[in-house]
C-alpha cells in the first residue's frame, strides 16, 4: 500500500498531465459531426506546435537552472534571432545581419569542429591506454591536442565562409538561416557564460544585463525604421522556408520535431553522460563539485551556450510560424520558460529535476491554454488561471501540499489530546516527516 | 622640423581652424533665422510610431524655415520627461509631444507652458486645459465606421447575419475598448450576427492573434468575418486560416490602422478585405506648428478623419507612398 502510494506520489506530475487531458476531453466542445474537438489529432498537434518555441527555450533553461543559475536573456536573444533570421531571408547583400552572421557562423563552426576533433583524439588515446581509469587526465601530444584540431577547425571555418559568402548576394536559404541565427545567439549565450564564469557575476545580473542589451542590439540590427521585419514567403523570402512550419510526413509539425529532438538529445545527455552527472553535482553543491575535481567553469559555460543556441533556434521557428521578425518577439518568454521548468519539478536552487519534468511542464501549460481557449474564456481570466496552475502544481510538486494537509489533519486530530502549549503541536509527527524526507531523497536520485 | 614640434603646430592649427568654423558651421538654424520645433515621440518600437516619425519628417521638408528636433522616449515615461526638459532648455519655439501616458507627462507639459513655449499634444492627451492644441484620431468613430462596414458586408442593416471573430488589442488599453465599443454600436443591433469569442486579447500582436485564430478555427466550423483591432492581428488571423487551409471560407477580414507597408499592402493583395485608416498626426502636427509660428490662432482640438481602404483605393495609396 505504501509502495503504491509512493509510486503514485513519484509520478504525480504525469498524473497531473493525464488529469488535464481528462478535463480537456470531458469539457471539450463537439463538432457538428459529434467528434471531440480537444482530442482531435489536429488540435493536439496544434498544441504541440504552439508549445515548441517556449519548449525549446525551457529546455535550455532547465540545464541552466539545474546548475543553480538562471538565464533571463533568452527572450531578448530569441527576439534578436528572429530579426537576424527575417533580415537574412528577405534582404540580399551585406546587411547588418549578414555582416554579423558570417563571422559568427565561422567562429562557432570552427570552434565546434576543433573541440570535436580534440574530444575524439582524447577518446582514442584513452582507448589505447588500458591503464587509464575513467577519471585520469589524458596527456596528448601537442600535435594531437592543438595542431590537428586547430587545422580542422580552420578548414571548417573556411568551408562555412565559402558557403555563406556565396549566399550573401542573394537571399539566404533555410539551411543558411538555421546555421547563422542560432550561431549568433550562441555567441550571446557565450558572453553570458563568460561573464558568469570568468567575471564571477551573479547569473541573475549577467543575464539581466544581456536581456537589456540584446534587445538593444536587435533594435539596432533591424534599424530604426523597422519595428517589424515582415517575411512574406514566396514574394520576399524563399519558398523553401515554408518547410519549417509544415507537417513532417503529415504526422508531426516541424517545430515540434525540433522541440522533441532537443528534449530527447539533452535529456539523454543529462542522464547518461558525465556532463549530465557533473551538472547535477554542481547544482547540488558547487564547492563540493569543485573540490572533487569537476571542471565547473566548463560545464557552466556550456549550459549558457546551449541556452543561447536553443533560444536562437526558437527564433527561427518563430519567424517560420508567424512570418515576421521583431526585437520584442520574445518579451516575457523567459518567465514562461521558467514557469514551465518549475512546474516540471526542477528546483530553482539547482541540482534537482530533469528534462522529462520540463517536457510535461511545457505540455501542461500548453494544454491548459488550449482548454481555456476552446472554452472561450476571457483573456484576463486566463491569466489568473495560469497563475493558479503554477502555484498549485508547484505546491503539489514540492510536497508542500502534503505537509500542509498533514499539519492541518494533525492539528485537528492531535490538538484535542496534546497540550496546545507544547511546541510539538505545530510540528509534523516525526514519522510523517521522515517519510517526506525519504521521498525527497528518492526524487533527487 | 622635429616630430614633436610638428605635432604641436598641427594641433594648434587644427584647433584654431575648428574654433573659427564651429560657431558658423554647427548652428545653421540660428544663422538662417530658423525657428526650432521640438517633437517628443514616446517610442519608435511600433510600426505605427515609425510611420508617425516618417510623416512628420516628410512634412518638415515642406517647411525650410523650421528646424525639427525629434527625440525618442524609448517607451519610458521618465525618458520622455527628460527629453521634454531637454527641449525646454534648448528653447524650442513650439513643443510637439505624443505622450506615452497622460498622468506622467502632464507636469512637464505645464512646465513648458510656464516657460512660454506653446504645446501641441498629439494622439494621446494630457490632463491640462492649458495646451494650445490637441490633434488625434477618434477610435470610437473608427470602430463605428468598421461596424457599419461590417454590417453592410454581412447583408445590410436589419438582414445582416454571420459568425464574427473579434480579436481584441491589449485589454488594458483605451484604444482597444474604443474600437470594440464603436464596432458594437452598429453590429449589436443585428440579431443575425453571432460573436464567437469572448474578450480574447491578441495584445496588438500578429503572433498572439495567430494562436487565438488557430484554436478558434478548430472550435468553429463556420467563421464569416474576422475583426482585428489592428491590421497585424487581422493579418495573423488570415495566416492562421491560410495555414489551416480555410482562408477561402472566411469571407471578410477587417483591420484598423492602414499603414502603407502593412494594412494597405495586405488589402491590395486581397488578404484583408478592408482596413480603416488611423492616421498619424505627424504631418498635421507640423503644419499646425508652422501656422502657429506665423502668428495664426489654432483651434483647440483637431480630430483626424478615418478612411475606408479597400482593394479599389489601396493601389493608389501604395503609389503615393512609393511602394508600388
Amino acid at each position: 500500500m505504501t509502495a503504491l502510494f509512493r509510486l503514485l506520489s513519484r509520478t504525480k506530475l504525469y498524473w497531473g498531465l493525464l488529469l488535464i487531458c481528462l478535463i480537456g476531453a470531458v469539457t471539450s466542445p463537439q463538432t457538428s459531426a459529434g467528434h471531440n474537438i480537444f482530442l482531435s489529432y489536429g488540435n493536439l498537434t496544434d498544441v504541440l506546435r504552439q508549445v515548441s518555441i517556449t519548449g525549446l527555450v525551457a529546455t535550455g533553461m532547465t540545464m541552466v537552472i539545474l546548475l543553480g543559475g538562471i538565464d533571463l536573456s533568452v527572450g531578448s536573444v530569441m527576439g534578436f534571432s528572429t530579426v537576424i533570421c527575417a533580415m537574412l531571408l528577405t534582404k540580399p547583400g551585406w546587411t547588418t545581419a549578414s555582416a554579423m552572421g558570417v563571422p559568427a557562423a565561422m567562429l562557432v563552426g570552427g570552434a565546434a569542429v576543433a573541440l570535436a576533433a580534440r574530444f575524439v583524439f582524447a577518446g582514442l588515446a584513452r582507448g589505447r591506454d588500458v591503464s587509464a581509469g575513467p577519471r585520469r587526465e589524458i596527456a596528448l601530444s601537442r600535435w594531437r591536442s592543438t595542431a590537428i584540431p586547430g587545422l580542422l577547425g580552420l578548414i571548417a571555418a573556411i568551408a562555412i565562409a565559402w558557403w555563406t559568402l556565396n549566399q550573401v548576394p542573394t537571399k539566404f536559404g533555410v539551411l543558411g538561416v538555421l546555421l547563422m541565427a542560432p550561431c549568433l545567439a550562441l555567441v550571446l549565450g557565450g558572453i553570458n557564460g563568460l561573464l558568469i564564469v570568468t567575471g564571477r557575476l551573479q547569473p541573475f545580473i549577467a543575464t539581466l544585463a544581456m536581456m537589456v542589451s540584446a534587445l538593444g542590439i536587435a533594435r539596432l540590427t533591424a534599424g530604426s525604421d523597422n519595428a517589424v521585419v515582415p517575411v512574406y514567403t514566396g514574394t520576399n523570402a524563399t519558398e523553401a522556408f515554408e518547410l519549417l512550419r509544415s507537417m513532417l510526413w503529415g504526422v508531426l509539425p516541424v517545430p515540434s520535431v525540433f522541440f522533441l529532438a532537443a528534449i530527447i538529445l539533452f535529456g539523454a545527455m543529462l542522464r547518461f553522460t558525465t556532463f549530465g552527472r557533473y551538472a547535477y553535482a554542481i547544482g547540488g553543491n558547487v564547492e563540493a563539485a569543485k573540490l572533487s575535481g569537476i571542471k565547473v567553469a566548463q560545464v557552466q559555460l556550456s549550459a549558457y551556450l546551449l541556452s543561447g543556441l536553443l533560444a536562437g533556434i526558437a527564433g527561427v521557428l518563430f519567424v517560420a510560424q508567424y512570418r515576421q521578425g521583431k526585437p520584442d518577439a520574445g518579451a516575457g518568454l523567459e518567465l514562461d520558460a521558467i514557469a514551465a521548468v518549475v512546474i516540471g519539478g526542477t528546483s530553482l536552487m539547482g541540482g534537482r529535476g530533469g528534462l522529462a519534468g520540463t517536457f510535461v511542464g511545457v505540455l501542461i501549460f500548453g494544454l491548459l491554454s488550449d482548454i481555456l481557449q476552446l472554452q472561450n474564456i476571457d483573456s484576463n481570466v486566463q491569466l489568473v488561471m495560469k497563475g493558479l496552475i503554477i502555484v498549485c502544481t508547484v505546491l503539489v510538486q514540492e510536497q508542500n501540499l502534503g505537509q500542509l494537509v498533514a499539519r492541518w489533519q494533525f492539528r485537528r486530530s492531535g490538538a484535542a489530546h496534546v497540550d496546545p502549549k507544547t511546541a510539538d503541536a505545530h510540528r509534523l509527527p516525526s514519522a510523517a516527516k521522515a517519510q517526506f524526507a525519504r521521498e525527497d531523497l528518492d526524487e533527487a536520485s | 622640423m622635429k616630430r614633436r614640434e610638428f605635432l604641436k603646430l598641427s594641433t594648434t592649427a587644427a584647433g584654431a581652424a575648428i574654433t573659427v568654423y564651429l560657431p558658423a558651421g554647427w548652428t545653421p538654424a540660428r544663422a538662417a533665422g530658423k525657428s526650432k520645433v521640438g517633437f517628443s515621440q514616446c517610442t519608435t518600437l511600433e510600426p505605427w510610431r515609425v510611420q508617425f516619425n516618417k510623416d512628420i519628417q516628410a512634412e518638415a521638408k515642406n517647411h525650410p524655415d523650421i528646424e525639427l528636433i525629434i527625440t525618442d522616449g524609448q517607451d519610458k515615461t521618465e525618458k520622455q520627461v527628460a527629453d521634454c526638459d531637454n527641449l525646454i532648455v534648448q528653447q524650442v519655439n513650439v513643443l510637439l509631444i505624443s505622450p506615452k501616458e497622460s498622468a506622467g507627462l502632464t507636469g512637464v507639459v505645464e512646465k513648458a507652458i510656464d516657460a512660454k513655449i506653446p504645446v501641441i499634444v498629439l494622439d494621446r492627451n494630457v490632463d491640462t486645459k492649458r495646451i494650445t492644441q490637441f490633434i488625434g484620431g477618434d477610435n470610437v468613430a473608427i470602430g463605428k465606421a468598421a461596424g457599419e462596414h461590417a454590417v453592410k458586408l454581412l447583408g445590410g442593416a436589419g438582414k445582416a447575419a454571420g459568425n464574427v471573430v473579434e480579436i481584441w488589442g491589449g485589454m488594458g488599453t483605451q484604444p482597444a475598448h474604443d474600437r470594440h465599443d464603436g464596432f458594437h454600436a452598429f453590429t449589436d443591433k443585428e440579431p443575425g450576427i453571432k460573436y464567437l469569442l469572448n474578450n480574447q486579447s491578441g495584445d496588438w500582436k500578429q503572433d498572439k492573434a495567430y494562436d487565438i485564430m488557430t484554436t478558434a478555427l478548430r472550435n468553429n466550423e463556420k467563421i464569416d468575418m474576422v475583426y482585428g483591432h489592428n491590421d497585424p492581428m487581422a493579418y495573423g488571423a488570415y495566416l492562421a486560416a491560410k495555414d489551416a487551409g480555410r482562408d477561402k471560407d472566411i469571407k471578410f477580414i477587417i483591420g484598423i490602422d492602414g499603414l502603407p507597408d502593412e494594412g494597405v499592402t495586405w488589402v491590395s493583395k486581397g488578404q484583408l478585405t478592408a482596413t480603416f485608416l488611423y492616421a498619424t498626426p505627424g504631418a498635421e502636427g507640423l503644419r499646425q506648428a508652422a501656422k502657429l509660428l506665423k502668428g495664426e490662432k489654432l483651434e483647440p482640438v483637431i480630430t483626424l478623419p478615418t478612411m475606408l481602404i479597400t482593394k479599389e483605393n489601396a493601389p493608389e495609396i501604395l503609389k503615393k507612398n512609393g511602394l508600388l
